[in-house]
């Protein structure tokens, strides 16, 4: 049986991956994108974790993890999709109103 | 090395890959696919780690839905071209910088940390009790001086419950609260008991442990004789009858019967050494409810009303573990314990669904105004004269808004 260290560590640089998408892309739906990959690599580091202790509470984490993503995806593109109307253009760095 | 390790780099490789893709393509069309084709592997690798369920959710739902309306809204804004150069020239390398710490840092714990030699603590042990004793009548329970089950009628019995693992006092009370019998249980981490109360005028306990194999009977004789479990194949003759099961001392437990999924043991029997049927097993007693546990049959007096004893058999059921990760596993969570998390989860979905609706209305523009609009406008040129055309009326007789805002205004009610 493969070792947990693998699969979290997998998890980890999925993870970062996701984080550089967030910080470097400016298309506001390619943002998301990013987000739902980190939320993708922190299911597997729980599946793995879960297999290792042998308790099955981590899948069902990931489930509930899934049903919010699903959740925030919905109201995410709505916004998106509000900004877009007003502004016509969703690049994040533009969007800065709310600046002081 | 073995195969899964190799799928696991190859499908890992690919994972990574698309990431990078994800993090690197101008179009986001583009980035949409790779990101799929990364929820496609980490479904896989979900497969490896014996999670098919959640495989089969994160292929639905994830590379699925959630990415169809990603896909959709990058189509619908038109938003797949690429955002051009950013104004901070510093955060690229800031982010690279600041992701290798971060990695350094996961790889330095994870090989000092020593995640894969943990070990998990053994389950809890889990008892059950059975009431069938002949004389008690509806019994309480008390464990260490704690009532766990009140009014246990006989022939009844009271689920399982996890403990933690250690020496026990069980003391079995009547309805009156005379105590009938008290007695000490050991119970060991990771295994399942049933304590059986029988026997005549003061019961007494016996304390099963669980078998580890599935599928199998056990016959426990709480009667006083020793006794022969036997299947008649035919009612009318002693030809085809089997010996299942011979000579089952008083007080003790059979040998364990590999028992196949839907053995049928309405024609069964437990017999004595003089070849009397003490009980049959009756009628719809099969075995095709096991799935995979085992089950225990236990012979026990019962106490009529004229006083006579009876033998009655009893089959506990021990139902099997569901497998890990499976879809029967994660139900039972999720409708057990889980089950108030999961109801607000549904309310956060309904509240998500609501709230997209309420961020992408367009709201109408109210009805007063629309007619400023649009009474503003019917002045200019053109549209007076279609109306005015339309009425039938010649464009250049009369004053062109004299003549078009009246039915104009009864059109718009």
């Amino acid at each position: 049986m493969l070792q947990t260290d693998a699969y979290v560590m997998l998890s980890m640089v999925l993870f970062v991956l996701g984080a550089m998408g967030v910080m470097l892309r400016r298309n506001a739906i390619l943002v998301f994108m990013s987000v739902e990959l980190m939320l993708n690599a922190a299911n597997l580091a729980l599946v793995a974790f879960a297999r290792q202790w042998g308790n099955s509470d981590g899948h069902l984490f990931v489930f509930f993890v899934i049903t919010v993503a699903a959740a925030e995806v919905a109201v995410g593109l709505a916004l998106i999709v509000a900004i877009f109307r007003t502004r016509r253009n969703i690049n994040i760095d533009e969007l800065n109103q709310l600046q002081g | 090395m073995a195969t899964e390790v190799w799928l696991f780099i190859l499908v890992g490789a690919i994972a990574v890959v698309a990431a990078v893709m994800l993090l690197l393509s101008q179009n986001a069309v583009h980035a949409a696919l790779f990101l799929i084709i990364n929820m496609g592997c980490i479904a896989f690798l979900f497969l490896l780690l014996n999670a098919a369920f959640l495989a089969m959710v994160q292929l639905a739902v994830y590379a699925g839905a959630i990415m169809v309306l990603f896909l959709f809204v990058i189509m619908l804004l038109g938003a797949e071209r690429p955002g051009g150069r950013s104004p901070y020239g510093w955060l690229a390398p800031g982010a690279v910088v600041l992701a290798l710490i971060f990695l350094v840092t996961v790889a330095l714990a994870l090989s000092q940390g020593g995640i894969s030699d943990l070990q998990a603590p053994p389950a809890h042990p889990q008892l059950r009790v059975a009431n069938l004793a002949a004389d008690a009548g509806p019994v309480a329970l008390r464990l260490n001086g704690s009532t766990v089950g009140d009014n246990l009628p006989r022939g009844s019995v009271q689920g399982y419950e996890a403990l933690p693992p250690g020496e026990y006092e069980l003391e079995v009370r009547a309805v009156d609260g005379r105590t009938l019998l008290s007695d000490s249980l050991a119970l060991e981490a990771g295994q399942r008991y049933t304590a059986l109360i029988y026997g005549t005028g003061a019961p007494e306990l016996s304390l099963v442990p669980e078998l580890a194999e599935a599928g199998s009977l056990r016959v426990f004789n709480g009667w006083g004789d020793a006794v022969w479990l036997v299947d008649f194949a035919s009612e009318l003759s002693d030809e085809d009858t089997v010996v299942l099961m011979a000579d089952i001392a008083p007080g003790t437990l059979s040998d364990p019967l590999t028992v196949a999924e839907d053995t049928d043991f309405s024609n069964g029997a437990l017999v004595n050494d003089l070849n009397e049927v003490l009980a049959r097993t009756g009628a719809g007693m099969t075995l095709d409810a096991l799935e995979g546990g085992s089950a225990l049959m236990v012979l026990a007096p019962l106490r009529r009303f004229e006083g006579t004893l009876e033998a009655t058999v009893d089959l506990l059921v021990t139902p099997s573990k569901a497998s890990f990760g499976s879809p029967a596993d994660i139900g039972l969570k999720l409708f057990n314990q889980y089950m108030l998390p999961m109801q607000i989860v549904a309310l956060l979905l309904l509240v998500a669904m609501v709230g997209a609706i309420v961020l992408t209305h367009r709201p109408k523009v109210a009805p007063e105004l629309e007619r400023a609009r649009l009474g503003r406008r019917r002045v200019s040129r053109p549209l007076t004269s279609a109306i005015a055309s339309q009425l039938g009326q010649g464009g250049g007789s009369q004053d062109p808004d004299a003549a078009a805002l009246p039915p104009a205004g009864t059109q718009e009610r």
